[in-house]
């Protein structure tokens, strides 16, 4: 625990993120984008490189600054590029690269469950959006960038007001850093006692436990494990299995931890997401559903559209052209 | 798991010299990022799409207090972050939807009328 980075440093850094981010923000004229980029990645990056200067002396883990480097530069791709798809698709760089993170921290389940329900659903939900909400282009006419994706509103105003709100945040560096404590390999084992079939099963496939033999697991008082027992079933022969002889499934995965984590200490938390998901869906079908109110014109010329498939091909000509005279005739009642 | 399976194939040890802060300090300029974008951008989808980014960053600081403090609270959190995030988005996709057929763009400052 030592302070951390000179705050001039930082505060210049973190100054430097928001000139770059700045500039990186899409223009109505265009403009030197990249540069920007290049800018706050190269703040972004020292400061995070000072940071591990003062964290550690060993040689500094490879796959975070991997991980991390992608996510952020994927974010800031995500709020710099004009295309809403292609935004969609960096979120989606962004995400894998956080499932990266997750794994190096240890939690494999939500690494697996980010990549599956925002990559695999939510993010497709988004995609299927972007493209029912576009116009289609007129036939004759190059693809252009609407107005309001070409250029950005204030940008000068949200880049001082975030990085301001990052400035404060980040003066919890200068409390100290401490390092993630190692994980004790024996963290999760007294989860053991509450999986008695998963212990028998284990050890009977294998064939550490034989015919006539129950294995039984001993907790201390205040819930670790203290042993695995095994004894004949008549209670003869106990002895207690050292942890170097466990088989490679036994002990408790991430999954099981955090399923009775989730399901024991925090009961009933499953039931209200179930009802968020339910009131959102319910939600969601209710405001699609709504009709939109049209205005005269739209609606006469739907009532004419509607007509002409009524009475056949005879009506095409008539819809083809761009007046809005009333249909004389033929409208369904 | 995965860090000892990384172990055994000879990688260096991936948790050395890692601190909270670095995580922290990542999880803080993602959420910045997300606020950035949804002040500045006018896109409504887009604006959607940077409070996702933000549900990311503390995403990555829950998970990180989660591995400092060695339990699995700040994990179960995020399923919930996770859940919110789902809901979040099929209610908020099916708004711009309904405002997009309503004025025929997506962009939020067509509905600046609607400032009180």
């Amino acid at each position: 625990m030592d302070t951390i980075l000179n705050p001039f440093l930082l505060y210049g850094l973190i100054a430097l993120g928001a000139i770059g981010v700045c500039i990186a923000l899409p223009r109505r004229k265009g403009g030197p984008q990249i540069f920007g980029a290049l800018i706050a990645a190269a703040a972004g990056g020292l400061a995070v490189a000072f940071l591990t200067l003062k964290a550690g002396k060993d040689f500094p883990n490879v796959y975070f600054y991997i991980f991390s480097g992608v996510a952020l530069g994927a974010a800031l791709r995500v709020i710099t590029h004009p295309r809403p798809v292609y935004a969609a698709l960096y979120f989606i760089l962004t995400i894998i690269a956080t499932a990266g993170l997750f794994l190096i921290l240890s939690a494999e389940f939500m690494a697996f469950a980010l990549v599956i329900v925002y990559a695999g659903a939510i993010l497709i939900t988004y995609l299927f959006v972007i493209m029912l909400a576009t116009q289609a282009p007129e036939e004759d006419e190059i693809e252009v960038l609407t107005d309001y994706d070409a250029s950005a509103r204030e940008p000068i105003a949200a880049t001082v007001v975030g990085f301001l709100l990052l400035a404060v945040l980040t003066t919890l560096l200068f409390r100290g850093v401490n390092q993630l404590p190692p994980i004790p390999i024996n963290r999760t084992d007294g989860l053991l006692a509450d999986m008695p079939r998963k212990v028998d099963r284990v050890l009977r496939n294998h064939g550490v436990l034989n015919e006539g033999q129950t294995a039984k697991v001993i907790l201390t008082d205040d819930g670790r494990l203290e042993a695995i027992q095994i004894s004949a079933n008549d209670g003869a022969d106990v002895f207690a299995l050292p942890r170097d002889q466990w088989p490679a499934e036994l002990p408790v995965k991430n999954v099981e931890a955090l399923g009775f984590n989730l399901l024991r200490d925090h009961p009933g938390t499953i039931e209200i997401a179930g009802v968020i998901l339910l009131m959102a869906m319910l939600g969601a079908v209710v405001l699609s559903r709504k009709q939109v109110q049209l205005d005269e014109d739209a609606k006469l010329k739907q009532a004419r559209l509607l007509s002409d498939d009524v009475e056949g091909n005879e009506g095409t000509a008539a819809a083809q052209t761009p007046s809005f005279a009333r249909p004389t005739g033929g409208i369904p009642r | 798991m995965m860090t000892h399976f990384l172990a055994q194939t000879g990688f260096p040890e991936p948790m050395a010299a890692i601190t909270l802060a670095h995580y922290l300090f990542v999880s803080a300029v993602m959420f910045i990022l997300g606020i950035i974008g949804f002040i500045s951008r006018r896109n409504l989808i887009i604006m959607f799409l940077c409070t996702e980014l933000m549900f990311q960053a503390a995403g990555i600081a829950l998970v990180a207090f989660g591995r400092y403090h060695l339990n699995f609270t700040g994990q179960t959190f995020v399923i919930f972050v996770l859940t919110v995030a789902a809901a979040e988005a099929a209610m908020g996709l099916a708004l711009v939807v309904l405002l997009f057929r309503r004025k025929e763009s997506l962009d939020a400052q067509v509905w600046k009328d609607m400032k009180g």
